[in-house]
C-alpha cells in the first residue's frame, strides 16, 4: 500500500510517500498557507504524487500532523465563542487560581495578562446549581434553557462552552443545555464539559472546554475541506488526524474534539520514534527534535511515548492526554547574545526561518546556534540541504566577531565554542527535567535524535549525559511526517471517580471499567474499528487523600477482583516511591479518575530494508571540526553511500541532505538494516 | 574556572532549585501548599548566601536570605553532618518571616566538607496558636500565632528526629497532614542534596564554590548597572497602615530613599512603633520588600539571586512596625504590611522612575479561615478527619500600569498562593460557595484602569465555626499614578441566617458562624495611572459592556456617555471638554 504523511509546520509543510510493497520513500517539502490551512497542504500532496509518479486512487492511508489549532490559540485567531457557567461564576475564566505562576515573573510588575479566551460579555450564567455529591440544589427550567439559547443566539457566537459546577459529579444540566443549544443552534459549535473533560477543579474543566469550543468551528471546517479535496482526488483509504497523544483520529471524532490538536505536530516526531523503538528492540528512549526555534524533549518508556493529562497553552490550562514534551528556546536559529555583566546566553530569541541564522544570507544579523555551528565544522557551509543552497561562513564569523567575540575578548572559534557549549548545557537541562526530575537515570535510555539540526547536537548531549547509544533515523529532518504513517488509532476517555481506594469494592471499580467502556463504544459507534481491532487500556489516577498531583497508574490486566485492588494500591506506592522518594503506608489513597485508552493498531511491520554493504565505507572529503579544543580534518561520509551492516570509527562525520552527525575518536557508527545510524562506544 | 563550566553549573543551580519545589509541592498535604504554590526553594553557598532560587514566592526567599543564616548558625555549624535537615519557623529566634512559613535547611556535604545548603519553605495550613489556621491578625504576643520552632535538627541521617516531629506536630491542628508536609519538605532537600552531590562529583568542588561567588558577582554587576541609570537624589514618601481594631489611628510608614550612583539607601526612619496585634514586619520581611522593590522597578531578568541586594542598603530602626522586637506578633506583616511597603516604595520613586511603577494593588494575601467540626459523618470517615480548616486566599487588583491596564483578581507583590478550587472546597468542606465574580467599578479609573477585586460569597453549612479574615485596604485605598484615581477598599460581610448584616473590619476579631450564615469576602481594587479622561472612548466602553465598569462611572469619572450600548460622541466630547487635560 502506498500512504503518505503529512506534518504541517509553521512555515514549511513536509510531506512523505511510502510504498509498503517496493519500501520506496519520495518527499516534498512546500510553504505552509496560514491563511488557507489545507490548500498548503493539499499541495503538499500533489507534489508528492508527482514525484512519486503515483495517482490519488493508489494512496492507502493519509495520516495528518498540523499546528494549526496552536497557532490559531496563539495568535488569537479562534472563533468567537460564549461561555455559559453556574449563576455566580461567570468570571472562573478569568480569575484562573488568582496566583500568576502560569503567567508571569514573580518580580515582574509590567507582564502582559492574556486577555480572557471568552470577553465577560458573552459569558452567561444560568440559573441552575449541582452540589459536590452530585445532588441537584437548583434544577434547570426549560424556561431558563430558552432564556440561555436566546442570549447565545443574539451574541452572534461561532460556538459556545457549557462548564458548570460540578458536573464532574452531576452532568443532567450540562447535558440538557448543550442538548437545546444543539438543536435549536445548529450552526454554532456547541461543546460541554462533560464530553471533553469530566473532571475536578472547575477553572482547567472551564478553560479546557473553552478552548475545544473556540478551536471547534475552525478545525473543523480544515478537517472537512481536507478530507473533501482528498476524495476530489480520489484518495482511496483512510483520512486520519494525529493528536496531541501521538494517536491518530478519524476526522469526525477530532472536530468534536478539536483539543486534541494542540500538540498535533510534534506528537508525530515522538510517535514514529515510539515505533522505531519496537522495531530496534530498545524499550527505552529519550528524543531530542531540535528545530528552527526550539528543542524538544520527550521520553519513551517500555515502546510507550510517557504522556500528561494536563499542561499549559499560551497560559491556559488544558487537561487533556498529551505527549510530554518539554520545550526550550534553543534551537538552530536561537539567537546567542551577552548580557552587560558578560553572561552568554542563547535564546530564546530566535532568527526562525526567516530572516534565519546570519549564514543563511537572507538578511539575518544576529549570531544563531547554527551560525556557530557553521564556524566551528559541524555544520557544513557547501553542503548544506544537499548542496542546493550555500550557506555564508563568512557572514557567520563576521556576526560572531562583532556580537561575541569582542565582547568576551576571544577569539571568534573560542566564542563559538562557548555557545555550543551553552546550548549543550541548556538542551541536556531540558533532558534532565524530562529524566532526572522524574525519577528515571537518563544512562538506562537510548537517545533518538531527528529535526534538521538534532543530529548536529546529538553525540555531544549523549556524552554529557552518559547516554551509551544515540539512534540518527533515516530522513531525520522528515522524521515527524514519518511518524504521522506509523501511528496507531488512539482515543483516549476518562470518568471521574473520587473515592478512597479502601472503600471500594472489586465491583465498585468494574462498575466503572464497564460504564466507561460504553462511552467507548458509543463514540466509536461509526468509526470502522471491529472490537477484535480495538486494545484497551485503563490506566487510573492516583494519589494520597490531601495532595492536588495525581500519578497515574497502569489498572492490572483482566476482570477487576480485590486482587486487582490491592495490585493497584502496589502499583501506586510503587511509583511513589519511584517519583518521590517515599510513601505514606497509612494514608488513604484517593481514586481521582479512570482512564481508557482505545488503541486500533496500524499495520506497519517492516520498514524498508536496505541493501546490504558491498564492501567498505569509502569517505569522500575532509572537513576541518572543532574536537576537544583543536581543528582536526575528519573523513566525512555520504550517508547515501552506506549500506547496512557498516560500521565507521570515529572521528569522522556522516553528512546528509537536512543534517550531519560528527562523532568523535572512541564512538563507532553502525548501519542498521532500516539504514537508522546507531551511535556506541567502540 | 573557564566560561562553559561556570555556564553549565550557574544555570544547572536554578535548574536544581525549581525541581526541589517540584518534589515538594507534588507531595505536601497542605492545601494551601499544593495547590496554591505557597511553597518556595533555594540553594545557599557554603556561606549561607542565596545562589539560585526558583520562580517561587518571593516573600519567602527574601527572607531566607536572613533564615537560613540564622538557622545554621543557631544550631552551630559544627555540630552538622551529612544527612542533617535543620526545621525552624521562629521570626525571632531563626529570622523567619511569619510562624505558619516552615523552613527546612540541609548541609550539603561533598568530601567532608559542606558546600552548599538546600532550603525548602511551606505555609502549612495550620501551626496551632491561638485560632484555627494559625492566622488571627489580633494576638496578645507571637505566642498566640502558633509553635516557636527555633533552629533544632529534624532530621539526623536522614531518619527524622521522631521526639521533635512528634512534639512539633502535636501543637498543630492537623498532625497527620503535618507528618506529609515534613516529608515533602524533606524530600525537597533530599533532592537538593543529591543534584549538588553530582554536579560537585562532576565538575569538582572549586568549580562550584568558583560558579557560585561569580554567579553572585554577575547578578551584582547587572543590578548596579541599573541602578546607576536610575537618577541621583532622595525621594521620599510617606503613607499609612490600618492598626488593629477600627477607631484606633493609623499608623504612619515612611521611607527616604537615597540614589547615588550605583547605590540605593532606603531609610524607613520615621515609621510607627511596633503595635499589638500581628500586622507587624520582622526585619526579615522588611528586607524583602525592599528588594523585591529594587528588582521590580530594574529589570527583572536579571538572574536572582544575594548578589542582586549588595548595592541595597537598609536603615529601619528596631522596636517600630518595620523592624520589630520580640515579642511582636507578625503574621500579617508578612502577607499585608509587606505589599502595602512595595507600594509605598513606588510611590516614593514614581518621580525617579515614572515607566517602572505601578498604580497602587489590594496588598493582600486577604486570608479567610474556617474552622469546625464537619457534621458530615460519612465524609468525616472518608477523610480520616473530624476537626476541618480551610484557608484559603482572595482575589484583589493589581494597579495600572504605564502602558497597559492593572490585572483583575490576582495576587500581587511579594506573595503569589493561589486560590483553591471551588469545587475542592465544597468536596472537603461544609461550606458553598454561591458566588465569586469580579466586581465592578473597583477598578481605579485612569489612562489605564486599575485591576478590579473579585467577591466571594461562602454560605455556612458547619453547625458551628470559627472564621478569620485578615484583610488590607478597608481604611487606606489604593492610591492611583500620575493622575489615575484610586481603587474600591476592602469589603466584607456576614449575613446572618435570622436577618442582619455584620461588616467586618479588615483586621478584626475571631467570628463565631453558623449554618446559613453568609460570609462575603472581597479584597480592595487597586489605583489608576493616568487621567482617565485620557483613556480612549472605546475602552471605555468595553469595559461598560463587559460590566467592569458601570456606565454612571463612565460618565463621571471617564468623562464617556453611553446611551444603548453606544458612545455618545457629542455628550462626550461636552463632558471632556469641561475639564481641562490633566485636571
Amino acid at each position: 500500500m502506498k500512504k503518505i504523511g503529512i506534518d504541517v509546520g509553521g512555515t514549511f509543510t513536509d510531506v512523505i510517500l511510502m510504498d509498503d510493497a517496493t519500501g520506496a520513500v519520495f518527499t516534498a517539502k512546500v510553504p505552509t498557507t496560514p491563511r488557507d490551512p489545507a490548500r498548503g497542504a493539499v499541495n503538499g500532496v500533489r507534489r508528492v504524487l508527482e514525484l512519486a509518479s503515483s495517482q490519488g486512487p493508489e494512496i492507502g492511508f493519509i495520516g495528518h500532523g498540523s499546528t494549526i489549532a496552536t497557532n490559531m490559540l496563539v495568535e488569537g485567531k479562534a472563533a468567537r465563542a460564549a461561555l455559559v457557567t453556574t449563576k455566580g461564576f461567570r468570571d472562573i475564566l478569568e480569575i484562573r487560581r488568582v496566583s500568576r505562576h502560569d503567567r508571569a515573573d514573580l518580580y515582574d510588575l509590567f507582564f502582559t495578562n492574556p486577555p480572557p479566551l471568552v470577553p465577560r460579555r458573552w459569558r452567561f450564567e444560568a440559573d441552575e446549581r449541582v452540589l459536590f455529591d452530585g445532588a441537584v440544589e437548583t434544577g434547570l427550567s426549560a424556561a431558563e434553557t430558552e432564556r440561555i439559547i436566546a442570549e447565545i443566539e443574539s451574541s452572534g457566537a461561532e460556538s459556545v462552552a457549557v462548564c458548570l459546577i460540578n458536573s464532574h459529579a452531576n452532568a443532567a444540566h450540562e447535558r440538557a443545555l448543550v442538548d437545546a443549544l444543539r438543536e435549536k443552534l445548529p450552526a454554532v459549535f456547541a461543546t460541554a464539559s462533560y464530553e471533553v473533560n469530566p473532571e475536578i477543579y472547575e477553572y482547567e474543566r472551564t478553560s479546557t472546554t473553552v478552548i475545544n469550543s473556540i478551536l471547534g468551528p475552525r478545525c473543523g471546517s480544515y478537517i472537512r475541506d481536507f478530507e473533501q479535496t482528498m476524495r476530489a482526488s480520489k484518495v482511496a483509504g483512510d483520512v486520519l488526524f494525529m493528536q496531541s497523544n501521538g494517536g491518530l483520529a478519524r476526522g469526525e471524532i477530532v472536530a468534536q474534539r478539536p483539543v486534541a490538536l494542540l500538540e498535533s505536530g510534534p506528537a508525530g516526531g515522538v510517535t514514529a520514534a515510539a515505533k522505531l523503538c519496537e522495531r530496534l528492540k530498545l524499550p527505552n528512549a529519550i528524543t531530542g527534535d531540535m528545530g528552527g526555534t526550539t528543542f524538544d524533549v520527550s521520553l519513551i518508556r517500555g515502546y510507550r511515548a510517557e504522556t500528561r493529562s494536563s499542561g499549559l497553552v499560551n497560559t491556559h490550562a488544558v487537561r487533556f492526554p498529551t505527549i510530554d514534551i518539554e520545550s526550550i528556546g534553543a534551537g538552530g536559529g536561537s539567537v546567542a547574545w551577552i548580557d552587560v555583566g558578560g553572561g552568554v546566553h542563547v535564546g530564546p530569541q530566535s532568527a526562525g526561518a526567516e530572516p534565519g541564522p546570519a549564514c543563511y544570507g537572507r538578511g539575518g544579523d544576529q549570531p544563531t546556534v547554527t551560525d556557530c555551528n557553521v564556524v566551528l565544522g559541524y555544520v557544513d557551509a557547501e553542503t548544506f540541504l544537499g548542496g542546493e543552497f550555500r550557506l555564508d561562513a563568512d557572514a557567520a564569523r563576521r556576526v560572531i566577531e562583532r556580537d561575541l567575540a569582542k565582547p568576551l575578548g576571544c577569539s571568534v572559534l573560542e566564542a563559538a565554542r562557548i555557545v555550543r557549549a551553552v546550548a549543550n548545557a541548556l538542551m541536556a537541562q531540558a533532558i534532565r527535567l524530562m529524566t532526572v526530575e522524574r525519577g528515571y537515570d537518563p544512562r538506562e535510555f537510548a537517545y533518538i535524535c531527528y529535526g534538521g539540526a538534532g543530529p548536529v547536537h546529538a553525540v555531544d548531549l549523549a556524552t554529557e549525559l552518559e547516554i551509551p547509544t544515540v539512534v540518527v533515523p533515516r530522513l531525520p529532518g522528515l522524521f515527524s511526517a514519518f511518524g504521522m504513517l506509523v501511528a496507531d488509532q488512539t482515543y483516549d476517555f476518562q470518568i471521574p471517580v473520587l473515592r478512597n481506594l479502601d472503600e471500594m469494592t472489586a465491583e465498585d471499580f468494574a462498575g466503572k471499567v464497564t460504564e466507561l467502556a460504553r462511552q467507548v463504544k458509543e463514540t466509536l459507534r461509526e468509526a470502522p474499528l471491529s472490537d477484535a481491532d480495538l486494545v484497551l487500556r485503563p490506566r487510573v489516577d492516583c494519589r494520597y487523600l490531601g495532595q492536588a498531583e495525581s500519578l497515574a497508574v497502569e489498572l492490572p490486566e483482566g476482570a477487576v477482583t480485590a486482587a486487582t485492588l490491592a495490585a493497584l494500591r502496589e502499583a501506586f506506592e510503587a511509583e511513589h516511591r519511584r517519583h518521590w522518594n517515599f510513601t505514606q503506608p497509612d494514608r488513604p489513597i484517593s481514586v481521582v479518575n479512570l482512564r481508557l485508552q482505545a488503541v486500533s493498531p496500524t499495520r506497519f511491520d517492516q520498514a524498508a530494508q536496505m541493501e546490504r554493504a558491498r564492501g567498505a565505507p569509502q569517505p569522500g572529503r575532509t572537513r576541518k571540526v572543532l574536537m576537544d579544543g583543536a581543528i582536526a580534518a575528519l573523513p566525512v561520509y555520504a550517508r547515501d553511500s552506506l549500506g547496512s551492516g557498516h560500521a565507521i570509527k570515529g572521528p569522522g562525520i556522516v553528512e546528509e541532505a537536512s543534517s550531519s552527525l560528527v562523532f568523535p575518536a572512541g564512538r563507532k557508527v553502525s548501519v542498521d538494516a532500516e539504514g537508522n545510524l546507531i551511535v556506541t562506544a567502540e | 574556572m573557564d566560561k562553559i563550566t561556570y555556564e553549565i553549573v550557574r544555570s544547572s543551580l536554578y535548574a536544581i532549585a525549581r525541581e526541589m519545589k517540584i518534589a515538594m509541592m507534588r507531595t505536601a498535604a497542605s492545601p494551601i501548599i499544593h495547590a496554591g504554590g505557597d511553597a518556595s526553594a533555594a540553594i545557599f553557598d557554603a556561606d549561607m548566601q542565596l545562589v539560585a532560587q526558583g520562580n517561587d514566592i518571593p516573600t519567602m526567599l527574601g527572607s531566607a536570605v536572613i533564615s537560613t543564616k540564622a538557622s545554621v548558625e543557631a544550631v552551630g555549624r559544627k555540630r552538622l553532618r551529612p544527612g542533617d535537615v535543620i526545621i525552624s519557623n521562629d521570626v525571632y529566634l531563626g529570622g523567619g518571616n511569619h510562624q505558619p512559613d516552615v523552613q527546612f535547611t540541609r548541609p550539603i556535604f561533598y568530601e567532608g566538607a559542606i558546600i552548599a545548603f538546600a532550603m525548602t519553605r511551606g505555609h502549612w495550613s495550620d501551626i496551632g496558636g491561638q485560632t484555627p489556621g494559625s492566622y488571627s491578625p489580633k494576638t496578645w504576643d507571637i505566642f498566640g500565632e502558633g509553635i516557636r520552632i527555633p533552629p533544632v535538627l529534624i532530621f539526623r541521617d536522614d531518619e527524622p528526629v521522631r521526639d521533635v516531629v512528634n512534639l512539633i506536630v502535636q501543637n498543630t491542628r492537623d498532625p497527620a497532614s503535618r507528618l506529609l508536609d515534613i516529608k515533602a519538605q524533606y524530600a525537597g532537600t533530599f533532592v537538593g542534596d543529591d543534584r549538588i552531590r553530582a554536579l560537585a562529583a562532576k565538575y569538582g568542588k572549586q568549580n562550584i564554590a568558583a560558579a557560585m561567588a561569580e554567579s553572585l558577582e554577575h547578578s551584582e554587576r547587572l543590578m548596579r548597572a541599573e541602578i546607576a541609570k536610575i537618577p541621583d537624589g532622595v525621594y521620599a514618601a510617606e503613607d499609612y497602615l490600618e492598626p488593629i481594631g477600627e477607631s484606633a489611628d493609623l499608623l504612619p510608614i515612611k521611607v527616604k530613599v537615597t540614589v547615588q550612583g550605583d547605590r540605593m539607601v532606603f531609610d524607613y526612619t520615621g515609621s510607627a512603633p511596633q503595635v499589638r496585634g500581628g500586622i507587624n514586619c520582622p526585619f526579615a520581611v522588611t528586607c524583602n520588600s525592599t528588594w523585591f522593590t529594587v528588582k521590580a522597578i530594574t529589570d527583572a531578568t536579571i538572574p536572582i539571586n544575594q548578589g542582586c541586594y549588595r548595592p541595597v542598603g537598609i536603615i529601619v530602626p528596631e522596636g517600630t512596625v518595620l523592624n520589630c522586637r520580640y515579642p511582636a506578633s507578625v503574621v500579617s506583616g508578612n502577607t499585608e504590611t509587606s505589599p502595602r511597603v512595595i507600594d509605598l516604595l513606588l510611590k516614593a520613586l514614581a518621580p525617579a522612575v515614572p515607566q517602572r511603577v505601578i498604580g497602587q494593588s489590594h496588598c493582600a494575601a486577604c486570608p479567610g479561615i474556617f474552622a469546625g467540626n464537619d457534621p458530615d459523618e460519612r465524609r468525616s470517615r472518608s477523610l480520616n478527619r473530624k476537626y476541618v480548616t480551610l484557608v484559603d486566599v482572595h482575589a484583589g487588583g493589581l494597579g495600572a500600569r504605564p502602558d497597559k491596564d492593572g490585572i483583575n483578581a490576582i495576587r500581587v507583590h511579594v506573595g503569589n498562593t493561589g486560590a483553591q478550587s471551588i469545587e475542592l472546597i465544597e468536596r472537603q468542606f461544609p461550606l458553598r460557595v454561591e458566588e465569586w465574580s469580579i466586581a465592578r467599578d473597583t477598578g481605579g479609573a485612569g489612562r489605564w484602569r486599575g485591576g478590579c477585586a473579585a467577591k466571594r460569597v461562602y454560605r455556612v453549612l458547619f453547625d458551628e465555626a470559627t472564621c478569620t479574615i485578615s484583610g488590607e485596604r478597608g481604611r487606606v485605598a489604593p492610591d492611583g499614578a500620575f493622575g489615575g484615581r484610586a481603587g474600591a477598599l476592602f469589603d466584607a460581610r456576614i449575613e446572618r441566617r435570622g436577618g442582619g448584616v455584620e461588616t467586618i473590619p479588615s483586621k478584626g476579631d475571631q467570628l463565631v458562624l453558623a449554618r446559613d450564615d453568609r460570609v462575603t469576602i472581597q479584597p480592595a481594587g487597586s489605583g489608576g495611572y493616568g487621567d482617565p479622561h485620557e483613556r480612549p472612548p472605546e475602552r471605555v466602553l468595553a469595559d461598560v459592556l463587559d460590566g467592569y465598569i458601570s456606565s454612571e462611572a463612565a460618565r463621571s469619572l471617564y468623562g464617556v456617555a453611553i446611551a444603548n450600548g453606544q458612545i455618545d460622541e457629542a455628550t462626550t466630547r461636552r463632558l471632556r471638554a469641561g475639564r481641562g487635560v490633566g485636571g
